[in-house]
């Protein structure tokens, strides 16, 4: 704001001699290779190493690539000293991504920095790991930070929070869930530093994750004024979000009560608060709607997606979707009140960014009352902070746009200095000629005549066109606005007499355009005005201020009595220097005649008529393709009245002008045009949130989220997630459990167990709490893991193939010790193992089951037949190498079709007749397995008949399709199998302990997992959701288990159910499906494994355990892929 | 991120290099660029600011100054990243030192003001208001709570503070409650608006005929604050129709710069005569008169006087300390954006 700054660096920039340089490292950076570095890497003094990297670091800094010494300086990341440390991350940050697999020999100093007792040393341990951004470290880091949030030291935890982004820039979809959690614990943090952190990770990880804000919002907004200014800045975006999302818009702002207005506006009736704020512009528009339809709109554009806007300005009808009084919500509100009270008197911050986010949220959320709160800070940030002086004053135009109200009063700060630069004095001009109000537009006008003498000519120019849009908007002041643009054309005419100045023009030109303008408000009024401008043709040199001038004459050529008059001298004189005028005159010139004649009465028209003749046949000879085009369409037009000429006969009669011709004339130049009221700057059709970049820009910046739709997270579901969250928080206390040195997996089971430690004893009762669920429901067989084989509830195990036997208290014992295969997972897995499971086999699984069907062949591509698939789960009779499936032909036609077969692309290629292919089989007898065994040919299939039919088929290849040929009335279509790899197993019916015994025996490589969200059973919940009978988690295993074997032929194990006190947790559920690969008879075995709430999406990992790999994997892929799918009623 | 965001912080960096280097130009950051990267890294992780607040990034990488560069010349160590963790990052004031130990406890209160005027061709004063900072240099030991407050708070037509400003006490009673960082702070800016006259007048003349025209600046004072009225100057842009230029003045010197600028330094207005300013402005060829006119923009300080008028009432320590206390007001106004449009 003071000028000290630039005298202090200029005078020192003048010293900077060697006096200042000795003990800066100038002479490293002068010199960074004057001694060879790589020694000095290697050197035991720290000294040296720092002089090494120092050096290195200039290199850099000079835009040299010294990767070369990656591996010397990966080394030095043991080093004690903080200096070398500091800068060997930043050279490892800087060439991390090129040299990936050096970087990861770093991996083990940094987990080892992160156990230091300083919290300096841990948190930039964290920052450089975060920073390296490999895809393989991702899962240390995401353990990292995880430990590292529940640091005692702040700053540490402040870093957890700034990792977390990056590790979202990975793309880890596995981890988006553990990184969501990490967030939602920061954003509880008890320091205001932290939560700052906290939400700049929230906005860019998950920032429509509003059921993590539900319960911490008030917490949240009490600690806002606190957070750091940073912080503020993203934390206010993510409040408004939130309570948009929650409660929708608020009745009393300005944004509702201008939107009911336009629905009112056809009767003109404006309710009695807004009428007398509204009052100056409705004046000034001339239609009340205007305005209210533009703020309308502008609050329309923050909640629409850019998807929509597509669609809106494609439709032909552009209105706006009507907002549901259910998206409304009162100021009353108490969570409103809050954001309101909490943000308020951020309006006082030092920093420009928070006062506008503030700004932003009052406009938006605020009643009419206070949104004025935001005006005078908005000013004054306008003054104090030069550099932000732009992009505050964009949004102040847009809200004066919306509600000129608002700055009338201060039209003072828009006052021009003379040092600002172009772009601020344009868009202050704007701002001024906006909120210009009768009383005023005096001082502004005044103000602006200063402005016209200013040595900038385009800020002259556009001073003009200021008045302009002064006087329309405010017609009062038209007249005097005239007045003095034609004193100003005088006067510039008068000044650039004999040599035009560069720039005069544009002023010239503008103050004609705005006359123009002011004209068409009123023209009889001004006939005057346009007879002199007429009569100074002679003095105005600049063509594109006589075409203007030339086309007003002749739009309003039967204007008044003088007029007429003078056309016909006007014209002759204009035709008579044709020739010499520029391009867009001598447009305007035959497009003058051409109204003119259109307009005169009978007497005058014969000189007029000698007038344009000879007009057009100096046009035709134009060197200008444009201008010949124009004087050929004149000439078409008229040619009635040019031959009149000629004649000089009874043509001129009223019959005549009755012709076609004349009517097209009439349409094309006497047509009035219609008063389109041209704003001086095209409205933008869309508008963006108050302080983003796009809002700068005009158009949607990357990253640009636009507000959630109003209310539409829905009450229920975020209580629900109230409830549910109460215990975690509880827990969840960073302080709680901050000990950094314990390392222990322990530390983390806490974390996930949300109902603190569930020992075995515990599980007895929840047991009792599902046997009413068991006698309600008989579907449903439980059994307590600690109470073994005892099974006290006598409940007897009915014996289907599906139903998994009980585990013994030691199986699960041995299970839990088991060394996991992953280090990432260890954790996770021990965690879940902590609580104690019960057991529960559900029967008559398989008569749920709906295997999916495929379409084959679509009726419309098949003459009529469709044919559709599915696979089936017998297995084949001939080999058991070949797929059992189920063919359904339908006709769809009208006709019968006859003779269809399926056969092999390639042996229906050796045999084109459709009568041999039932012999495939032998066809394809030299090799050991058959292709295809062939289905039983349907002789005839009637209309709307259908026939089943069974086809084994051999898939050469798990994922490619096999191409098959089908004949139907002679006919060959080309249709493809797909192959389902889940049905490349068969069931393969073991117990648990079998299933066990395998799993240990398939551990290391070929064992694989992957996660996915699963969402199917939420519906089947809300079905349910009146009735009580069932269990949450029954219905979670009995949709995933249906899922699962609607999609692989495979058998269903077991299903082990976590025992918690917390009914909504469903955290633990583990389903087991076995299988057996077709081919080879290996088994294949699959784990899915739960995380989540009940009523959410659940986190899904599902294991695979295969020898062979490359079926595993395919395998892995396939399940994944159908459990994420959603079912078909939901999508 | 909001684009304030982004400029809000390249100022504040821009600020903290100031700070640290003295200046901020090439060469100091060629020279002390180990510094600048530390800096650079410490301030942005991410993308995201992580530490800004200046008394934290000090005690973390400490600034260049003589002694430590006279230590690493004769030690030939040099390191200016610190082993610990500053403490004030975990505590509730994060802005001020953990443990600031003085001597002579001392607090300073400057209010800084700018003056903006814009008075119009027909010499009439369109817009006259006061930006203004109080800026406060504190030495206190421990973490001292201050309350300052103002006898005429209602003046103030808006205001911004510093982040360690409770919004409380001002909300309830325009009572400034707050625990100082260390050293020099800039506590709150405030704007006073319509303000009925200025300190000085600046008349210019301009009239042209025959392809020159003549010149004619007077300045006086109008309104003696009382005080000195020092380093005056009136600037101005000579139009680009302007060929050349011959001023003189019965007081100070003109300078006209190659860019067309003017600056007349007039100093101290003298007690006996009106200095002015005269000379003739030779047109471009073919131009009879002059259609453009220069602004022109003056510059002037004042010590020792606040022209919005704003007066400290009080600045007291909540609680009673055992040592002294020492407590300085100074007051001072200087031109701000002040235009004379001619």
């Amino acid at each position: 704001m003071f000028p000290q700054f630039g005298a202090t660096a200029e005078s020192l920039s003048k010293a900077s001699t060697l006096v200042f340089r000795i003990g800066t490292d100038a002479h490293l950076y002068d010199d960074p290779e004057d001694v060879n570095i790589a020694p000095l890497l290697d050197s035991k003094f720290d000294s040296e190493k720092c002089e090494a990297l120092k050096r290195l670091l200039a290199l850099i800094a000079q835009g040299f690539d010294v990767a070369n010494f990656f591996p010397q300086v990966v080394k030095n990341v043991a080093s004690q000293s903080l200096e070398v440390k500091k800068l060997v991350y930043l050279y490892l940050l800087h060439y991390a991504e090129k040299r990936p697999n050096e970087a990861l020999l770093s991996i083990n100093c940094f987990q080892k920095d992160l156990g230091d007792p300083n919290p300096l040393v841990r948190a930039w341990a964290l920052r450089a790991m975060a920073g390296i951004r490999l895809h393989a470290i991702a899962p240390l880091v995401l353990v990292a930070v995880r430990k590292c949030a529940r640091d005692p030291s702040i700053y540490v935890r402040k870093c957890a929070a700034n990792a977390l982004p990056k590790l979202h820039d990975l793309r880890l979809e596995e981890h988006t869930s553990a990184i969501e959690e990490i967030v939602g614990l920061l954003l509880n943090d008890n320091s205001p530093e932290v939560v700052g952190a906290a939400a700049s990770a929230f906005a860019t990880v998950c920032p429509d994750n509003f059921l993590l804000l539900g319960r911490k919002f008030r917490r949240l907004c009490e600690v806002l004024p606190d957070v750091e200014e940073w912080g503020q800045i993203i934390l206010i975006g993510i409040l408004l979000r939130y309570v948009i999302a929650r409660h929708g818009l608020v009745k009393e702002s300005i944004m509702f009560s201008l939107c009911q207005e336009k629905d009112w506006s056809s009767g003109k009736t404006v309710s009695e608060d807004d009428e007398q704020d509204f009052t100056v512009k409705e004046g000034a528009y001339g239609s009340g709607g205007t305005l209210s339809e533009l703020a309308n709109m502008i609050f329309h554009c923050y909640i629409e997606r850019p998807d929509e806007y597509l669609s809106r300005s494609s439709s032909p009808n552009k209105g706006f979707p009507k907002l549901e009084a259910s998206q409304f919500s009162s100021s009353s509100n108490d969570d409103v009140k809050i954001l309101l009270q909490c943000t308020s008197p951020l309006l006082w911050s030092n920093n420009s960014a928070v006062v506008l986010a503030a700004a932003g949220v009052h406009w938006i959320m605020a009643s009419q009352d206070n949104v004025k709160k935001i005006v005078k800070p908005l000013l004054f940030v306008l003054r104090s902070s030069y550099a932000s002086r732009f992009v505050v004053l964009c949004n102040i135009q847009v809200f004066a746009k919306a509600m000129p109200s608002l700055f009338v009063a201060h039209y003072e700060d828009f006052f021009i200095h003379s040092s600002d630069s172009y772009q601020i004095k344009a868009l202050k001009l704007e701002m001024l000629s906006a909120i210009a109000t009768e009383s005023s537009v005096p001082f502004i006008l005044k103000e602006f005549q200063d402005y016209i003498k200013d040595p900038d000519r385009r800020f002259a120019a556009d001073t003009v066109a200021a008045i302009g849009l002064c006087a329309q908007r405010i017609p009062k002041m038209a007249n005097a606005c005239l007045e003095w643009l034609l004193t100003l054309i005088k006067h510039e005419l008068v000044c650039s007499g004999t040599q035009s100045v560069v720039g005069e023009d544009g002023v010239l030109l503008q103050a004609i355009t705005s006359i123009k303008s002011i004209i068409k408000l009123d023209p009889p009024s001004y006939e005057k005005v346009i007879i002199l401008l007429v009569r100074s043709l002679d003095t105005i040199k600049v063509p594109a201020a006589r075409a203007m001038i030339i086309w007003m004459m002749g739009e309003y050529c039967s204007l008044g009595e003088i007029i007429p008059r003078l056309l016909s001298t006007v014209l002759k004189y204009l035709a008579w220097c044709f020739a010499s005028e520029a391009l867009e005159t001598k447009l305007q010139i035959l497009n003058a005649i051409a109204k003119v004649i259109l307009c005169t009465k009978k007497d005058d028209i014969g000189s007029l008529q000698r007038v344009l003749s000879y007009a057009v046949e100096l046009a035709e000879n134009d060197l200008n393709y444009d201008i010949r085009d124009r004087s050929h369409f004149v000439k078409k037009l008229f040619s009635r009245n040019l031959e009149s000429q000629q004649n000089e006969e009874e043509e001129n009669d009223k019959s005549q002008n009755r012709d076609l011709s004349y009517v097209l004339a009439q349409c094309i130049f006497g047509g009035q045009t219609k008063t389109v009221t041209v704003p001086s700057e095209p409205i933008n059709s869309r508008f963006y949130l108050p302080g983003s970049l796009s809002q700068i820009v005009f158009h949607a910046a990357p990253g640009y989220e636009p507000l959630p739709k109003p209310s539409s997270l829905p009450y229920n579901e975020l209580d629900q997630y109230d409830g549910a969250a109460s215990g975690e928080f509880n827990e969840d206390d960073p302080d709680a459990s901050g000990s950094l040195d314990e390392e222990s997996a322990s530390d983390y089971s806490s974390e996930h167990s949300y109902t603190g430690s569930s020992d075995v004893s515990h599980s007895d009762e929840t047991v009792s709490g599902h046997q009413d669920n068991h006698n309600t429901d008989p579907l449903i067989q439980i059994s307590d893991t600690a109470n073994g084989g005892k099974n006290q509830n006598g409940v007897s195990h009915p014996d289907t193939a599906d139903f998994g036997d009980l585990l013994s208290t030691r199986a699960l014992e041995s299970w839990l010790d088991e060394p996991p295969a992953l280090s990432t997972e260890s954790t996770m897995e021990q965690g879940r193992a902590r609580r104690s499971s019960a057991r529960i086999t559900i029967g008559n699984i398989r008569s749920r089951v709906k295997t999916k069907c495929y379409m084959l062949l679509d009726p419309a591509n098949g003459n009529g037949l469709k044919v559709n698939y599915s696979f089936s789960s017998e297995a084949s009779s001939i080999t058991p190498q070949l797929i059992c499936l189920d063919l359904f032909f339908e006709n769809c036609s009208l006709e019968s079709l006859s003779d269809i077969v399926l056969i092999d692309e390639d042996s229906s290629k050796g045999s084109d007749s459709a009568n041999q292919t039932s012999l495939s089989v032998e066809s394809t007898s030299n090799t050991d397995i058959p292709t295809l065994v062939s289905m039983e040919e349907i002789s005839s299939l009637e209309p709307g008949q259908t026939e089943k039919r069974t086809l084994q088929v051999h898939f050469h290849h798990h994922l490619l399709p096999r191409k098959l040929a089908l004949f139907c009335s002679g006919k060959k279509f080309p249709v493809k199998l797909r192959p389902d790899i889940g049905y490349f197993v068969k069931p393969l019916p073991i117990s648990v302990e079998d299933f066990r015994d395998k799993e240990s025996h398939l551990r290391g490589m070929f064992e694989y997992v992957r996660s996915c969200t699963f969402t199917d059973h939420i519906e089947e919940l809300n079905k349910d959701n009146n009735s009580l009978t069932k269990d949450n988690f029954l219905v979670i295993c009995e949709s995933i288990a249906v899922k699962m074997l609607s999609n692989a032929n495979v058998s269903l194990v077991s299903v082990d159910m976590p025992v918690t006190t917390n009914l909504d947790d469903a955290s633990g559920l583990c389903l087991r499906f076995s299988g057996e690969i077709l081919s080879n008879s290996m088994p294949c075995l699959l784990t899915v494994t739960v995380e989540g709430k009940c009523s959410d999406p659940l986190s899904i990992s599902v294991k695979v355990n295969c020898e062979e790999t490359v079926f595993g994997l395919n395998f892995l892929n396939r399940v994944v892929n159908f459990l994420a799918e959603q079912c078909h009623t939901q999508s | 991120m909001p684009p304030l965001m982004g400029i809000e912080f390249l100022c504040r960096v821009a600020d903290v290099l100031n700070d640290y280097l003295g200046g901020l130009n090439e060469d100091l950051i060629k020279d002390n660029f180990v510094i600048v990267y530390e800096l650079l890294d410490e301030m942005i992780d991410n993308g995201f600011p992580l530490t800004t607040e200046p008394n934290i990034l000090q005690e973390m990488i400490a600034p260049p100054n003589i002694v430590s560069k006279m230590l690493s010349v004769v030690t030939g160590n040099s390191s200016n990243v610190s082993d610990v963790l500053p403490g004030a990052t975990a505590s509730r004031v994060p802005w001020r030192t953990a443990d600031a130990k003085y001597a002579n406890n001392e607090v300073y209160v400057d209010l800084v003001e700018e003056m903006d005027a814009i008075i119009s061709r027909d010499g009439v004063l369109v817009k006259c208001e006061i930006n203004g900072e109080v800026q406060v240099n504190s030495h206190i030991t421990g973490i001292p709570d201050l309350t300052l407050s103002f006898a005429n708070p209602s003046i103030l037509d808006d205001v911004r503070f510093h982040r360690c400003v409770r919004f409380r006490p001002w909300e309830s009673h325009q009572v400034l409650s707050f625990v100082p960082p260390d050293g020099q702070f800039k506590l709150m800016s405030y704007r006073v608006r319509k303000l009925k006259s200025t300190p000085i007048y600046v008349k210019p003349q301009l009239t042209s005929d025959g392809g020159t025209c003549r010149v004619n600046v007077m300045v006086g004072i109008r309104n003696d604050p009382g005080k000195t009225i020092d380093s005056v100057t009136v600037q101005f842009i000579l139009p680009p129709c302007v060929l050349s230029a011959d001023l003189t003045s019965n007081h100070g010197t003109v300078n006209i710069f190659s860019d067309k600028t003017c600056t007349w330094s007039i100093g101290r207005i003298p007690k006996d005569k009106a200095p002015s300013m005269t000379g003739t402005l030779v047109l471009e060829n073919g131009l009879e008169r002059l259609h453009v006119f220069p602004t022109f923009r003056v510059g002037f300080r004042i010590m020792g006087v606040a022209l919005s008028g704003l007066q400290i009432e009080k600045l007291d320590l909540l609680k009673s300390v055992p040592y002294r206390f020492y407590k300085g007001f100074r007051a001072l106004t200087q031109a701000g954006e002040f235009e004379v449009r001619s």
